[in-house]
């Protein structure tokens, strides 16, 4: 049961920034698309935006990690 | 680094004004600006009409030039230094050569637009008269009868049924309606009618508002089996006449392209001068131009005009006291080894002159967090072999060459990484080749890679805190003096936490949060009350790097289940086809995302500490070049 708990609480610390990490990269694709249609300049401040929102789901996967590390110690 | 900027000031009798642009254009390296505080009785060149009247028709015949260019499918270059200069007759030439070129063009274009369009309908008459040859050969039998062809769009079979309801409801039985599916997706209709019905049909066509395909006057109209052996003769005629007509084009390109090409550089030269001219300022008898040029380069400007008009111009450097240094326009100039790196400064605003060229730190960090995400010797090798062909189809100095040249950087460093973690496709090497990783297992040393990420990231982001000071400290002291606090405070931390894990010597605890305390005042009084907030941001820069452990494992484990691909699908053939397709969009993924979070690491992680964006660009008044225009 313990080990069941483990797991899914490292499910939960990648899948729920990962969820996160979607809408907002859904919520700034079209928009960051739509801006550059206009001003293609704009295209590094794209990668940034879209790159930006990732770091959730980054972090998420390395307190995963850190979970089941302790979780098998 | 950003290379030095002397403010030129040239002064001269005003006759001599056009003959002194003509030399600095020769010269092509100075970025003319207007002239700083007016003098009493210094005003401004002003265009006199005559000049702007010039200066509409040089771009009304650049602009005929241009397209008489790219109809003939010509490539514009610049003008021979050794060509002499042109005159006002050869501008008036190349005027009329523009014009009459560029109509030529035009009726070529129009031409071979209009002979393909013709090649496409009878293509669709062909497929047309294919799907119903045996019935319009029979049409014959139905002399009084009026047949329509109509194409309906593919998947159209509503409109169909609604077509043939109509008919039905309008005119009874008194119609053949016949469909076939052609090769091109559409379908075929040929409605055949008795001639009485034919205006009801032809407004139930209309307002149905399908495409009916009536056959052109130019074949004879009528019955389409008569039309038809005369729209193939002609559809055999056509590649003659397009082949006539590229034979066309490509004689005037051979006979005027030569001429059209200098008489483009030439017009962009002498518009160029008229727009540069009221960036200079004159007196009665005076002119004054003033600019950048690097530094290096004022002998040879002072040297030129001394030749050319001996001591009737004079050369003067403004002081440096005089003027702003955001106003001067950045030239970056690095080590052959940095200089294709340059490509990722110039994808933000260039930094201001007088602060920090990051290139250097760039070509060193950005190929090593790309090869430690990779961090495999075959990647690696792939990504070397890709960067050698890129290299090779590219041109000296452009955009693909550069982004060449730092794909082949990051191959090699994802090689060294691939050999210091032992992976080659990911665990391949070591079950066939016996590899053994240098450092660690990237698929199981998951904490020590984490522990290498962050500690990269603590070493960039203090190196970016440090640059800040140096940046900072001339202009902008207190700014120095937050930065200092902030790069003391982030170092304490750092030696607070690993003399608290044992990793340094416990005796480092007490100094360190020492310093620490003692910091954080002078923090919030150098940076304000917001310089808490900017210090927890940069512990969470320093975290922000755990990404390289995070992508490098996702990577590896990408490439780990491609291998296992091969014995978990039945057959060995199909498993290797699949491994290799699992391999190819791992590859393709590892050139993605690893370059865009290694970019995100510099703009926000590093650059956030010290870059000041905003610098002018430095565009010399000189020849036209492909380059300048872009």
């Amino acid at each position: 049961m313990e080990a069941f708990g483990v797991v899914l609480a490292a499910a939960l610390a990648v899948g729920l920034p990962a969820l996160a990490t979607a809408w907002a990269q859904s919520r700034i694709g079209p928009a960051i698309a739509a801006s550059m249609a206009e001003k293609p300049e704009l295209s590094t401040t794209a990668i940034l935006m879209i790159a930006i929102p990732e770091t959730m789901v980054i972090l998420g996967f390395v307190v995963s990690v850190l979970i089941l590390f302790r979780g098998a110690a | 680094m950003i290379i030095e900027m002397a403010r030129l000031r040239i002064l001269g009798p005003r006759d001599r004004l056009g003959d002194v642009f003509d030399a600095l254009q020769d010269l092509g390296v100075m970025h003319l600006a207007e002239p700083g505080a007016p003098a009493p009785g210094v005003s401004p060149v002003e265009l006199t009409a005559a000049q702007r009247r010039e200066q509409r028709q040089l771009r009304r015949a650049l602009d005929h030039v241009d397209r008489a260019l790219a109809g003939l499918g010509l490539r514009a270059g610049p003008a021979s230094r050794a060509a002499p200069r042109a005159t006002r007759n050869d501008f008036a030439r190349w005027a009329r050569l523009g014009w009459r070129m560029r109509r030529a063009v035009d009726r070529l274009a129009t031409r071979e637009a209009a002979l393909q369009e013709e090649r496409a309908l009878i293509l669709k008459y062909q497929q047309f008269f294919g799907a119903f040859r045996a019935l319009l050969e029979s049409q014959s039998r139905w002399p009084s009868a009026t047949a329509y062809h109509v194409l309906l769009r593919g998947g159209e079979t509503e409109a169909l049924i609604r077509l043939r309801g109509s008919l039905r409801e309008l005119i009874g039985d008194a119609f053949e309606l016949y469909s076939q599916p052609l090769p091109s997706g559409e379908i075929a209709l040929l409605i055949v009618v008795a001639a009485p019905a034919a205006p009801q049909v032809e407004r139930i066509l209309a307002q149905a508002r399908v495409q009916e395909i009536p056959v052109p006057a130019s074949y004879g109209g009528g019955a389409l089996t008569e039309a038809i052996p005369r729209m193939l003769a002609r559809l055999s005629d056509l590649p003659a006449e397009l082949e006539a007509l590229r034979r066309e084009r490509a004689r005037l390109g051979q006979d005027h392209g030569a001429e059209l090409r200098r008489a483009r550089a030439s017009l962009a030269d002498r518009l160029g001068e008229l727009e540069a001219l009221p960036l200079s300022a004159v007196t009665a008898r005076a002119f004054v131009i003033e600019g950048w040029a690097p530094a290096r380069t004022r002998p040879t400007i002072e040297q030129r005009l001394a030749a050319g008009f001996g001591d009737a111009v004079v050369v003067t450097e403004v002081g440096k006291e005089d003027w702003a240094s955001e106003d001067a326009p950045v030239v970056l100039s690095n080590p052959r080894l940095f200089r294709p790196f340059e490509l990722l400064i110039r994808l933000l605003p260039l930094p201001r002159y007088g602060t920090i060229d990051p290139t250097p730190f760039v070509a060193v960090f950005f190929p090593a967090f790309f090869g430690l995400m990779v961090g495999d010797i075959g990647y690696g090798l792939l990504l070397g072999v890709l960067a050698l062909v890129l290299r090779r189809r590219s041109q000296p100095g452009s955009t693909l060459r550069s982004a060449a040249e730092i794909a082949g950087a990051c191959a090699v460093f994802t090689v060294l990484a691939g050999a210091l973690f032992g992976e080659l496709f990911g665990d391949l090497g070591r079950r066939w080749l016996g590899l053994r990783p240098i450092a660690f297992n990237r698929e199981e040393a998951l904490i020590p890679f984490l522990i290498l990420a962050v500690s990269l990231g603590a070493v960039h982001v203090v190196l970016g805190l440090a640059l800040g000071v140096a940046a900072n400290i001339r202009h902008h002291p207190r700014h120095a003096l937050g930065r200092g606090m902030s790069l003391v405070m982030i170092i304490a931390i750092i030696l607070a936490l690993l003399a608290a894990v044992h990793v340094l010597p416990d005796a480092l605890l007490t100094p360190a949060v020492i310093a620490l305390l003692a910091a954080f005042p002078v923090l919030i009084v150098a940076e304000g009350v917001v310089a808490p907030i900017e210090l927890l941001s940069t512990v969470g820069n320093v975290l922000s790097y755990a990404r390289i452990m995070a992508l490098g494992v996702a990577s590896v484990m990408l490439a780990v289940v491609a291998n296992r691909m091969v014995g978990a699908i039945g057959s060995v053939a199909v498993g290797v086809v699949f491994a290799l397709l699992f391999h190819l969009v791992n590859f393709a993924i590892a050139l993605f995302s690893p370059t865009i979070h290694a970019l995100r690491l510099h703009y926000v992680e590093f650059f956030g500490k010290f870059y000041s964006p905003g610098g002018v660009r430095y565009q010399p008044f000189g020849h036209w070049t492909r380059e300048a225009t872009r």
